[in-house]
This record gives C-alpha cells, structure tokens and sequence, in this order.
C-alpha cells in the first residue's frame, strides 16, 4: 500500500515540472504567437532531441493559470486598457447639427479645466441630433477624475444636469449581478440622549473648562455645595472649544477641522473637515454650523474659506469665499434656522443684503436685495425681521431699516443725521430694538481719512410690539462704555462718562413713553455690564487690566446694590444660564498670574475660589429656553413660597452632608497622624537621656522644665511719658 | 492685636530668629547688622556691628550666650551675645548662605555658595572654644556638596545635618562618616528655609515652588502638604497648636504692579493635620522672607522684604478657634 502510494505521489509532480517549462515557452512565444504559430508548432516538431512535451490525450489540468503564472497574467491587457482618461458625460442637451458648434464651445469650455482634451466624441442619431451624451478623453487619467470628481450633477442650466463618470467604471456597472442579495442589515446604534444634561433632577448647570492651552478640558457639573467633575480629557482641543447655542453640542477645535461631542459620555457625534479652522458658528436651532478657515488649506486650495455643515449629517451644505471685510460671524441666523443672510459685496463697498434660505441653500429669491451702503444688520431674536443701517451719502442721510423676510417688506425706516456710527442691539425676547447712534458736531477730510469731532450719543428705541412701531430717543452727551438689554423685561442699562466720573444708568422703556431713567449709580469703577439671564440681577464688572476687576452686583428691581468686591484682573464674567450663579475668570489668555475663576452667587456671595495654572477658558452650557407656558411660570412664580420650604430642607441636608463628610475626613486624618506622632514621641522620650548629655544635663524639653537655672531678671521699660500741668 | 514693628534695618530681612526662651528675637537683613530685640516690647537690644555685607543667615545658640552669623562678604563670624562682641572669625571661599549650631553647640555648620569657581561645601567647626584662632583651625568635617547648591540647614542633635537644596532635594547626612544616609526630592524648586517643630521630630519646609511641606526628620517621609499660589519663603511650627504658619509672596524682582494684593505678601496660617488654610495676616508690602514661632506660641513674627520685622501677638480669638473632627 505504501509503495503504491509513493509512486502516485511522484508522478504528477514530474508532470507538474513539465507542464511549467512549457508554459514558459509558451509565454515567450505569445508576442509572436499570430504571425508564426504555424512555424513555431513546425519548430517544435523538427526538433527531434527535445522530448514530447504534450499532454497524453484525455489529460484534465487540474492547475489554474492564474496558480502558475499570476503576476504576468496582471500585466495582460485589458478592454478597458487606454481608456482610463476617458470620461463619459451624461445630461447634456441635445441639439442637431446646426447648434453642435456652440455646444461644442460651452462644453469645451467646462471641461478644458482640468486638463487637455486630446479627444472628444458626440455621438449622434441618424437625423444629426446630438444623443445627449458626449465622450471626452484626456491626456492622464488623473484629470479624467478630477472633471469626474467636480462636474458630476453640474447644473448646466435649469434641464440640463450632467452626469459625469469614467469609462472605466461601466464596467464596474455591467458587473452587477442580476440576483439581489439583501445588504446585512446593520447593527442598530443608539444615539445616546442628547439633552440628559436636562433631566438632572436638581437642575444643576455643567460648565467647561480649558486649561493649559486647550490640552486640557474639564467638564463640571456644577451641584452643590461642591463642583463635580464629569469628564476630563487632555489634548481635547487644540484652541478652545464652544457650546452650541441650546447647549446640546460641544465644539472642539483641531487642525484638521471641527469635532462635535455629545451625550452623555461625551462621545464623537461627528466631525467637520475643514483644515486650519478658526472661527465657528451655529445656527439658532442648532442645525447647522459655520466653519470659517481664514488661511484655507495649503493641500486643497480649491476648498472655499466658509463651509455651512448639516450637523446631523455632516454634509456639506454649500460653501463660500468671504466677500469685502466683514465682521465675524458673517452670516447671521434667523431665530427659526430658515434664513441666513451677509452683505455682500462688490468693488470694494457693501451694496447689498444677501438672504439665503434653508433647506436648499440658494438666494432667497435667486437675488440679493440691493441695499446701497449698507453697514451692518441683525436678525430679530424672536422674528423674521432684518434691521440693518447704511451710512450717509452725500445727500441722503444715513438710515435704520427693520424688513420682513421673506416678504421684502419695510416695516419701519427712520432716518438719522450726522452719524458716524451705529451699533444695533435687539433686545432678547424681541420686544425692542434700540440702534446706539454715534453722532458728530463736525466733519473733517484729512487724506481720506474722515475725523469726526463733537461726538454724542442717540440711542434709538423701537417699540417692536406697538403699531407702526414708535421710535424715541435718548440722548447722552457722554462718551458710552457699554450698553446692555435687560434679557427679559423692559429695561436697560448703559455706562457712560469718563474715567474717573464712569456712571451707569438704568431706563425703563414703557408703551406709549419716552424711556425714562430710573436710576443713576455715580462714580463706578466698571466698563462692562452682565444682566441675568433671567433679568432684574446684573453685575457691573471691571474688566481687563485697567478694570481692576471691580465686582457690583445689583439688583435692578430697587438698586440696592447687593455686594461691591473684586476679582482682580478679571477677564471674564459669566452668568449660568438659570441666572443663579456668577463665573468670574482670569484668563491665562489676558494675564499670566493668578488664573482660575471664581464662582458667586447672585446676590455677590463667594462660593468657591480655584486656582488653576494655565486656566484659559470657561463656559458654561448653555440650556434652550423653557418648555413651560407663560401661565405655568406664573403659576409656579406665585407658589413659590410653596417650593421654598422643599428646596430648604433639601439645601440643608446637603450641608449637613457635606459637612459630615468633611468632618469624618479629618477625623481620619487626625487620626492616622496621631498614630504616627505616638510613635515618635515614644522614640523621643527614650530619647532624653541623650538630650540632657548634650546640654550639661539642663531639661529643655519644655520652656518651662529648667527652674533650677533660671534667673529672675528685671526689666525695665519705658512705657509712656505723661504731662500733667498742675496749677 | 496691633503688630509691634521692629524698625532699624534699611535692608531686606534675611532671616529672623527667637532664642530658646524667647525673650529675644535676633534679625539679620541685607543691611549688614544683625540687630537683638526684646521680643515682649520691640525694644532694640542692639546690633552686631562687623559684617561687610549681605547677612544671609543668623543662629543662636541654646544658652544665648554665642550668636553666629553668615555672610556675602566671605565671613562667618560668632559673637557674644551679652557684649555684641566678635570672638570669631572664619574666612570663606564664597558666600555663606547658612549656619546653625549643633544642639549642644559644641559644633556649628555653615555652607558656602557656588560662586566664582568655588563648588558649594559644608563645614562642620568645634565651637567648644571660640578665639581669634577659631578661623585658623581646620573643620572637624569638610562636604563638598557635588549636585545642588545648599539653601537651607537643619542639625538633627549633634548626629545629622539634613539639607535643603536649590533644586528642591533634601538630604540627611551622616555626621560620623561624612556620608549621604538619605535624599528625597518633594519639592520642585529652591527650599528657602527650615523649622524644627519643638520635639525635633518633624520640620517643615519652605519652596520656591510654593508649597510647604511637613517631613518627617528620621526618615524623611513627606507628611503634609500646605499649598499656596506664590513661592513661598519661610514656614514655621506653632509649639502648642497644630498649626503652621507660612510666609512668602511674589518675588520683589516679579512685582510689576504696586498693589500688594497681587503680591500676596500675607503671613497665612494653616491647621497642621487637615492642610487647610484657616488665617492670614496681611501687614507686609513686600514678600515675607522669614517667620517664626516665639517659643510659647502666643506670638509669632515675620520678617519682610520691606525691611521691618513684625511682632504679632495673638488676640483670644486665634486661641478659642477650633477645627471640629
């Protein structure tokens, strides 16, 4: 059995080295193989030493060829060989012969973008008509792809939109197998709980921090008495980062773009690529975002400077270049997310207001809307309504205009004199709009350059929510430090002056009145003002280097001021978004020394200090406005007195807890040194002999052990000298 | 309580000292002249008149009667203290920036600097007989210091000497053998200064990298950390609560603005055992270079950059407050 075995085993591996040399032979032969196989298969046989190479008939081989001489049969041309730079162009009109010259150029002239066309092909039907699909070939099969890359669904024109694909990739599309196999269905993948964060039964706020220049990011969440850290990652951003504005996403910065994280963990939720990215923007409702990389990318010069992302999808919506100088953010959201809207630009002066709209990211009506010397503009944070100004001309003086949008209309234009300067500041819930206007005695021209002198100060109120919108001003002769909206409510607050005389005011803005001032606090160190989110409460803050970090907090219902203290060199003031607690910061970004921030109450009571090398930047997340109806916020206003007690109790509890646990800490601590300390104080008692042999046998161990040395001494001081006059 | 300034430097304080009863307190400052106060009212004893330079560092010994000092100007001197006298002079390589009588003060240490060529040493002299030969007479012991310069010493007895170093280390010596038993480094940077607590069986420390620490003197364990947000100079052991007091600040050269609130130049008192910070003691307008306990902790006073040293006694309050554990 054995044998036998043996013998089968040799025998086809003999064969299989015949087999190989004759496919050598083979191969060398096949350039030649058409002209003179006949000579060949002659040569062959002539040869008479060569043994017979054949295969005894009826041989089945049961070796591939792809087994024995695979990498040559790579190199075996193929079909599609030379027809890599060829691209097939699909959508294309259609036009008989007398057009087909114009077509000719028009396509031309989109194609010969991307390289040199060494061949073009229009095939046509029996009438002449073109079949409405061209052949194109180019010089290297790179641009072949780049025209796929960017002319595929080209719009040419309103029927025509081309579609673009290489030849090669037909193949590709006859290969599809006739049967349908059914795609595995995927696994399914939760998406975590976006808005948590909202259901913390206690409403505590989270806040971000970045720290060492942005390698470190903390998020906090901000529970009483004391912070907890929630996630803490390093290297998280590269810069800074930024939360979305209902507080859902958190923005981080990178080199290659933007990362959005989200959920509970904090996971990746998606990632924009824009390299060199440095401003960002989001829409209101969050569902889109801006990416503005001023430089662009070095590898990718045709990437435009402005992405608009779907964040959901993480697509890219459309892209822009910025036009003319213009202040960031350049597109600017309306409340619902439906318009985004710039000035746009041409010659080197703002002519015009470009509306976009949202989902299909064209012109609001395929046009700008041509607004000569326009300045700047906001969007209404509660409606569709556009105000903007545009600076004096020669004749026509400068103006404010509110518009509708979509509909175009002017719902309000005022004119104004002698400005140099408009700021606009809507109010949040939209009631009022108030355009700070900066306006000048007089005007010089010095080499283009205009220099104003005699400068005042209107500010413009618009009583949104009234007929025909009344306008009333408010003048001020001093120079304005800041100006802020009471976020909810009727009031305002402006600081005004100049150092050391800085006033801040406060004006109530009624229906059917002139703004009246209600209250005048003199002489503040303050250059910035911080309402609460939820009105009645701002802080009146010295911010920068030459702020001195003066602190006030103020209770605008009857301006008592509640506390006036200081963070010294503050850079930053920032409000939770409920309105209960202050973040005062001094950022590594503006000082060096002394970075970390602060955390207050409102009424002005510190909480707690944190000091942190290299602190930069801290935020805290924002949350999307309350779901309750006006009626159930009174409701729950007007039972408040009920709450209270619950919320007490449960504070004290927490203290009492707190406390406990601090309590207990010690108590660990104390013990565990005194444990330690017995110890030594056993060594050092045995010790004592040796102390009294080094000081001649004096006890010094206690200030009072040596009472047969001490010698009393008396002395005598002087006190005081007094001078009685005796008559 | 209303502090008592000690008025009569012109300088920097260097360093201040209580003797063992603490009924006087010794300063050295920049100025060159050591002074003595009587600690109870401030009143100036007098000074010790000599010294060519900066008086880096000062000692007295257990009975009062010698009193030593190191100096910028290559000089370590000792004097009676009764007379204000110098009985001894020893002629340095380069500058001293510590000294410190043993506990017996039959030897005193004091180091050199690492300056002109010269390597930082240690010297160990027999104080036993202090006379005009003392500066002739070679040390008992002689460490070169290889590595880093030494910024402060402790004697531990007449067995060891335990040194803080400009790079943070801290290393037990040997004194039989001459010889290295222990180095740890806690700290980051320069360790400014020293103190005993009163047994001797714990010292605490003061860094550059501003932080306290709290050792353990046998095998130099870290114990606690007491952590602030400028360098901090000096530390010291309350004798009778469990309490340590810190003092420091942002260095003189780093000050930019006037404002002593940017400076920190306050003595800050933390609890010993918890590491909590429960006190300060604003007064300084320039950092504190040296603090120390009066021996019956009633009192403590610092010395500052300014050039006053300050007597503080503690009001009925600082006694009454406890930490509840």
């Amino acid at each position: 059995m054995s044998g036998c075995s043996h013998m089968r085993y040799l025998s086809p591996s003999n064969a299989r080295l015949q087999r190989v040399k004759m496919a050598k032979k083979k191969v060398d032969d096949k350039n030649s193989q058409n002209e003179d196989g006949t000579k060949n298969e002659a040569g062959y046989s002539s040869n008479d030493d060569e043994p017979n190479f054949s295969d005894p008939e009826g041989f089945v081989d049961d070796i591939s060829d792809e087994e024995l001489l695979g990498d040559i049969l790579k190199q075996k041309p193929k079909e599609t060989d030379g027809f890599e730079s060829v691209i097939i162009v699909d959508g294309v009109p259609q036009v008989g012969t007398n057009r087909l010259e114009k077509l000719k150029s028009v396509i031309n002239k989109i194609f010969v973008k991307f390289g040199n066309i060494v061949n073009e092909y229009y095939p046509v039907t029996a009438d002449g008509t073109t079949k409405g699909y061209i052949f194109i070939e180019y010089s290297s099969p790179v641009h072949a792809a780049e025209a796929v890359r960017a002319t595929n669904n080209f719009k040419l024109d309103k029927q025509h939109t081309f579609q673009v694909n290489l030849f090669t990739d037909f193949e590709k599309y006859e290969q599809i197998p006739t049967k349908w196999e059914p795609p595995e269905p995927q696994p399914y993948q939760g998406q975590s709980d976006l808005h948590y964060y909202l259901l913390e039964p206690d409403a505590y706020d989270q806040f971000a921090v970045v720290a060492a220049q942005g390698q470190f990011v903390q998020i906090w969440q901000n529970t009483q008495p004391d912070p907890t850290l929630l996630e803490a990652r390093n290297t998280w951003t590269q810069t800074c980062i930024k939360w979305s504005p209902l507080g859902t996403f958190l923005a981080t910065f990178h080199r290659l773009g933007i990362a959005l994280w989200a959920g509970p963990s904090f996971a990746q939720y998606k990632r924009f690529a824009h390299a060199n990215v440095q401003f960002i923007d989001f829409s209101s409702c969050e569902k889109y975002l801006v990416t503005y990389s001023p430089q662009g990318d070095p590898h990718n010069p045709e990437q435009k400077k402005i992405i608009i992302w779907d964040i959901r999808t993480g697509l890219e919506k459309r892209s822009f270049n910025p036009e003319g100088t213009c202040s960031w953010p350049i597109f600017r959201w309306s409340h619902d997310d439906k318009y985004f809207a710039r000035i746009g630009s041409s010659n080197n002066s703002n002519d015009a207001l470009q509306v976009y709209e949202t989902p299909s990211f064209g012109l609001l009506d395929k046009k700008s809307i041509k607004i000569a010397g326009i300045r700047d503009f906001n969007w209404s944070p509660t409606d569709n309504v556009v105000a903007y100004w545009v600076a004096e001309n020669k004749d026509v003086p400068a103006s404010v205009t509110l518009l509708e949008i979509p509909n175009r209309n002017e719902v309000r234009k005022k004119n104004l004199f002698n400005v140099a300067d408009c700021k606009i500041h809507w109010q949040k819930s939209g009631d009022y709009l108030c355009v700070k206007v900066d306006r000048y005695s007089k005007i010089r021209k010095e080499k283009n350059e205009i220099k104003y002198s005699g400068m005042y100060c209107n500010f413009e109120i618009f009583h949104m929510r009234e007929k025909q919108i009344p306008v009333d001003s408010v003048e001020c002769k001093e120079p304005i430090q800041a100006f802020a909206w009471e976020p909810v409510g009727s009031k305002f607050a402006m600081i005004h002056g100049e150092s050391p005389n800085i006033n801040v005011s406060f004006y109530e803005v009624r229906i059917g009145q002139a703004p009246i001032l209600l209250k005048k606090l003199e002489k503040r160190a303050c250059n910035h003002l911080f309402w609460s989110p939820g009105g009645r409460f701002i802080v009146l803050a010295g911010l920068g280097s030459n702020g001195g970090g003066s602190l006030e907090f103020v209770d605008a219902h009857d301006f008592l001021v509640m506390n006036a203290t200081d963070h010294f060199q503050m850079s930053d003031v920032e409000w939770d978004p409920t309105g209960r607690y202050v973040i005062t910061a001094v950022s590594f970004w503006k000082t060096k020394v002394d970075t970390g921030y602060w955390l207050w109450s409102f009424q002005g009571k510190i909480l707690k200090r944190v000091n942190l090398e290299k602190f930069a930047q801290i935020l805290w997340r924002p949350r999307p406005p309350t779901l309750l109806s006006e009626e159930k916020q009174k409701e729950i206003k007007k039972n408040l007195k009920k709450y209270y007690p619950q919320f007490e109790s449960k504070d004290r509890m927490r203290q009492s807890k707190a406390s406990k646990e601090l309590i207990e800490k010690r108590a660990a601590l104390m013990e565990k040194f005194n444990q330690y300390r017995e110890q030594r104080i056993k060594e050092w008692q045995e010790n004592k002999a040796r102390r009294l042999a080094l000081r001649n046998n004096v006890d010094t161990d206690e200030l009072d052990a040596d009472t047969e040395n001490v010698e009393e001494e008396v002395v005598e001081f002087f006190i005081k000298e007094e001078t009685t006059v005796i008559d | 309580m209303k502090p008592i300034m000690l008025q009569g430097h012109e300088r920097a304080i260097t360093q201040i000292k209580y003797n063992r009863e603490g009924d006087l307190l010794f300063s050295s400052s920049k100025d060159n002249k050591p002074n003595v106060w009587y600690s109870l009212n401030g009143e100036r004893l007098g000074s010790f008149n000599g010294h060519q330079g900066v008086v880096w560092c000062i000692d007295v010994d257990w009975t009062t009667s010698r009193f030593m000092s190191g100096a910028g100007d290559r000089t370590c001197r000792i004097w009676d203290c009764e007379t204000g006298k110098e009985i001894g002079c020893i002629n340095t390589a380069s500058s001293v920036r510590t000294c410190m009588f043993s506990y017996s003060a039959n030897m005193a240490v004091y180091t050199t600097d690492k300056a002109m060529k010269q390597d930082c040493e240690m010297f160990i002299i027999d104080t036993r007989v202090v006379d005009e030969s003392t500066g002739q007479q070679d040390p008992i012991l002689r460490i070169p210091i290889k590595g880093s310069r030494v910024s402060s010493i402790l004697w531990d007895l007449d067995d060891s000497i335990i040194s803080g170093h400009e790079n943070g280390e801290i290393t037990q010596w040997d004194l039989k053998t001459g010889r290295q038993i222990n180095s740890v480094k806690e700290h980051d940077n320069l360790i400014n200064d020293m103190q005993w607590n009163k047994d001797g069986t714990m010292f605490i420390t003061a860094s550059k990298d501003h932080t306290a620490k709290l050792f353990d003197a046998k095998d130099l364990l870290l114990l606690k950390s007491y952590k602030t947000e400028r360098p901090v100079n000096s530390a010291a052991i309350s004798p009778i609560a469990e309490h340590v007091v810190l003092g420091g600040g942002q260095e003189a050269m780093d000050v930019t603005t006037t404002s002593t609130r940017v400076g920190k130049f306050d003595s800050r008192f933390f609890h010993m055992v918890f590491e909590e910070e429960f006190g300060r003691v604003k007064g300084h307008f320039g950092p504190i270079n040296s603090v120390a306990f009066h021996p019956d902790g009633k009192s403590y006073s610092s010395g500052g950059e300014d050039g006053y040293v300050r007597v503080h006694t503690f009001d009925s309050s600082y006694f009454e407050y406890n930490f509840d554990y």
